[in-house]
């Protein structure tokens, strides 16, 4: 089995990506990959579900910095959710909390999203 | 009364307790994770601080294998874990080029406008352990980085 596995779906407009597992710099391609692909088919909108991620290194949390400049410049954000407390404390290490959106729960981001797009 | 333990390098011993050598593949780097947190918790440091401090050498090596070896298997790294009532030392041993030990404060919002990927290992490394320190000598670099244990 691999030790990190990602999966996407798009929900009311958010493309939301599922991380599993262990990401280190061995297995951040993946997650870039996955996420330039969400970019580039114009998904500006974008939620990072952590609920079963259980390590995260500076490799995937710059992964994150990298892209949201382009993202909120398009008028979309990248937004994260359902962290354990392990995984947030990584972020918070590093002092992402306090410039990016954390949210407890998916339903709870997806709302919040939801207040910023546009109705159809 | 007993005297509390020493926090300088003198609290060490000069032989490494354990030592691990590896190539320089990012595929071992979890193994070196999960060694270093098995080896904290076995010496009595608390798991979350366990887990913190191998996320510090994880940071280190990745360095090492990225910015060193230039991503080139087949490098050697050596890692040197000494002991002590006091805490943790761990000595990366590697060649390749030297380390960039640029004292550059990170500042988030200015990474995020350039669009910087890298460059907040360092910083965990920093935050985490209670002394990091790069030195060459003979072509020969060492990363090392101490972890004192928090009076109970």
């Amino acid at each position: 089995m691999k030790s990190f596995q990602i999966r996407s779906k798009m929900i009311n407009g958010v493309a939301v990506l599922y991380l599993k597992g262990h990401l280190d710099a061995h297995q951040v391609a993946r997650f870039e990959k996955e996420l330039v692909r969400m970019i580039k088919e114009n998904n500006f909108n974008i939620l990072i579900n952590g609920q079963d991620l259980n390590y995260i290194t500076s490799a995937g949390m710059g992964i994150i910095m990298g892209y949201i400049d382009e993202v909120r410049e398009k008028g979309g954000d990248i937004k994260l959710c359902s962290l354990s407390e392990r995984v947030h404390e990584t972020f918070d290490l590093v002092g992402f909390t306090e410039i990016y959106d954390f949210i407890v729960n998916e339903q709870a981001a997806l709302e919040k999203f939801s207040s910023v797009l546009p109705k159809t | 009364m007993s005297r509390p333990p020493l926090k300088n390098s003198a609290a060490f011993s000069p032989k490494p307790d354990f030592s691990l050598t590896i190539l320089s593949e990012t595929q071992l780097l979890k193994m070196v994770v999960e060694l270093t947190r098995h080896i904290a918790t076995l010496f009595q440091f608390p798991l979350n601080e366990a887990q913190k401090l191998s996320l510090a050498i994880d940071e280190a090596v990745t360095n090492v294998i990225k910015h060193s070896y230039n991503s080139e298997p087949g490098g050697e790294i050596r890692i040197d874990y000494f002991l002590a009532a006091a805490g943790m030392r761990i000595c990366i041993h590697y060649r390749g080029l030297a380390p960039d030990i640029s004292v550059e404060e990170v500042n988030i919002g200015r990474m995020i406008k350039k669009k910087k990927k890298g460059g907040l290992g360092v910083k965990l490394m920093k935050t985490i352990m209670d002394s990091v320190t790069y030195t060459t000598v003979d072509g020969e670099n060492c990363c090392e980085m101490i972890k004192w244990r928090t009076a109970k």
